[in-house]
């Protein structure tokens, strides 16, 4: 029978709550949290004179192409960055190939959404996005050099002094980064040595389990679809985050005017969450059993750690770089987030799967082509994508063009073409655009092709093929102008 | 007189740069003239690489941070004590 408008919008609204439920459960956290701070800490702490420095007019191409898509995944982490250093790049420095690896780059392998996109959907495909974003970052920036081979030779003549700085950084503050990252890996990564249980401690705490029940039952969720409910743990941890919200806000909003009690707090509060996220809790009724995995004893000893060098070995100045960035990331992506997350989960019920294995349900080339189209013309906040990512996947996506779609999204969007247009021309920007498309439905169809079987030799053979092409037109072009000007020279 | 420049494009620490500065011109009571630019092509001009950027006098003084408000009134007291 018809469903009335009441249960539909009810259907409607749990299905939010529920998505949002499983994004907010204690792995989701322990991944997305540290990697806010590693974004905040890759941009206050790492001068972007060490990568920078390899980026100037002289450099050779088998330096300068690397050492930008260096840039791309050490050096920005927002497209505030992005903007000025592509500018910098592409008019003082090296010039338009490098100056592109690095605009496709950036996007593409930003640390919140490579670490964001493992934990959701998979670590295949972290890190398929970003060896083919590296890969073909350097062949698109190459290509256009190529193209506009004339229009780059016309140089702005000015001194290069912007890319031959000497900075470095401290080894406090490299290991910090480090530890920062060590943090997200215990978190996160699915191997016994951290699943195990080492020990377990029980506490006299009764009725959690009733609690717990009744969450499943207030919030539903689908376990076919792969989604956990809200467990108690959950809940409190929920309870953590806003209370993290409200003490950054306090002690962190306005750090450039000093530092206040509650930045500490705050600080010890996110330890705090990170550690209780990564215990394993199981209620019962009548008791609470804690249990002390392999992940929680990794992660409280590097927060320790972290904690520690926070105050005593970082300056003042560093750290309230470090928090203010980190806090200028949640701020800025993580509300979006939620709101997204929650839309997303209304969507899926609207949408058919039957539509969607039509239009993508396996890898060809008009399914990955679909993927494309989609990133580029549905902006979504950052981060967003992996949500949506995830529903196309459990609608039945084929993971091919699901890649296709993750790299093409923060790429191609209206808006960032029309930031890109005043800085390198309109013609270049739209060429630009063309092949980015190609290289995305291409990293989708070869991706595509491995998870449905085709070995990872046979599926490198093929990138290596693409990529050797690319050189060979690169050396001919070369060739090819350095006969022109000869010829010239007559 | 000192002409101030920030340079940015909208993005939250930028705002947050004019904001403090602007604070400090008041604080110390002093005349200046505060311009945003936000034309990224102006940008590697200064020799910025990261935004938002702080410019007194067409001295590049800050780069890719956001300076303490400590920070941006020594930067300023400097500048006029230079002329």
């Amino acid at each position: 029978m018809f469903e009335t408008i009441f249960d539909f919008l009810v259907r409607l609204l749990s299905s939010g709550l529920g998505n949002l439920a499983a994004y907010l459960a204690a792995h989701v956290l322990l991944c997305l949290l540290p990697a806010f701070y590693i974004a905040g800490a890759m941009t206050a702490l790492i001068p972007k004179e060490t990568i920078t420095r390899y980026l100037g007019r002289n450099t050779p191409k088998i330096i300068s192409y690397p050492a930008s898509a260096a840039a791309g995944f050490l050096l920005a982490v927002c497209s505030c960055t992005v903007i000025p250093l592509f500018a910098g790049i592409y008019k003082k420095g090296a010039g338009l190939g490098p100056a592109i690896t690095f605009l496709f780059v950036a996007p593409a392998v930003n640390i919140l959404a490579l670490s964001y996109t493992g934990t959701v959907i998979g670590m295949d495909l972290a890190i398929a996005r970003l060896v083919l974003s590296i890969a073909f970052g350097i062949g698109i920036g190459i290509i256009m050099a190529l193209i506009f081979h004339k229009a780059d030779a016309a140089h702005d003549q000015a001194t290069d002094s912007m890319f031959a700085g000497q900075a470095s950084m401290r080894r406090s503050t490299v290991v910090f980064l480090l530890l920062l990252v060590a943090l997200l890996i215990v978190g996160t990564f699915q191997i016994e040595l951290l699943k195990q249980t080492y020990f377990a401690m029980e506490l006299p705490i009764s009725s959690l389990d009733r609690f717990q029940n009744w969450l499943f039952q207030m919030v539903p969720f689908d376990a076919s679809r792969g989604e956990e409910g809200v467990t108690a743990q959950g809940a409190f941890l929920i309870v953590m985050l806003v209370l993290i919200g409200i003490t950054s806000w306090k002690g962190i909003e306005n750090i450039f005017e000093g530092f206040n009690i509650w930045t500490w707090v705050s600080i010890v509060l996110v330890g705090l969450t990170l550690f209780f996220a990564s215990l394993g809790i199981s209620p019962a009724a009548g008791s609470l059993t804690l249990h002390f995995t392999g992940k929680s004893i990794g992660v409280l000893l590097i927060i320790i750690l972290l904690g520690w060098m926070l105050k005593t070995q970082l300056t003042e100045d560093e750290t309230r770089d470090f928090l203010w960035e980190s806090w200028r990331f949640i701020k800025q992506i993580f509300p979006l987030l939620v709101v997204g997350v929650f839309v997303v989960g209304m969507i899926r019920e609207l949408i058919q799967p039957e539509w969607i294995q039509a239009l993508a349900g396996s890898n060809t080339v008009f399914g990955n082509f679909i993927g494309v189209v989609f990133g580029v013309f549905m902006y979504f906040p950052t981060l967003v994508e992996v949500p949506i990512a995830q529903m196309f996947l459990s609608l039945g996506m084929h993971r091919g063009p699901l890649l296709a779609y993750l790299i093409s999204d923060p790429e191609l969007s209206l808006q960032s073409i029309l930031i890109t247009a005043p800085i390198i021309g309109r013609l270049k920007a739209w060429v630009y655009v063309a092949w980015v498309t190609l290289f995305s439905t291409l990293a989708g169809l070869l991706y595509g092709a491995w998870v449905d079987g085709t070995s990872l030799g046979v599926v490198s053979l093929y990138l290596l093929a693409i990529l050797a092409l690319l050189m060979l037109s690169l050396w001919w072009g070369n060739y090819r102008n350095g006969a022109k000007t000869r010829t010239v020279r007559l | 007189m000192l002409t101030i420049k920030i340079l940015g494009s909208g993005c939250p620490n930028c705002k947050r740069l004019e904001q403090l500065t602007v604070k400090v011109v008041e604080q110390l009571d002093i005349e200046a003239e505060v311009i945003k630019v936000t034309d990224p092509t102006k940008y590697a001009d200064y020799g910025i690489m990261s935004t938002p950027g702080l410019v007194i006098n067409e001295k590049t003084v800050s780069a890719g941070r956001i300076p303490s408000i400590a920070e941006i009134t020594t930067f300023v007291t400097s500048a006029l004590a230079t002329g």
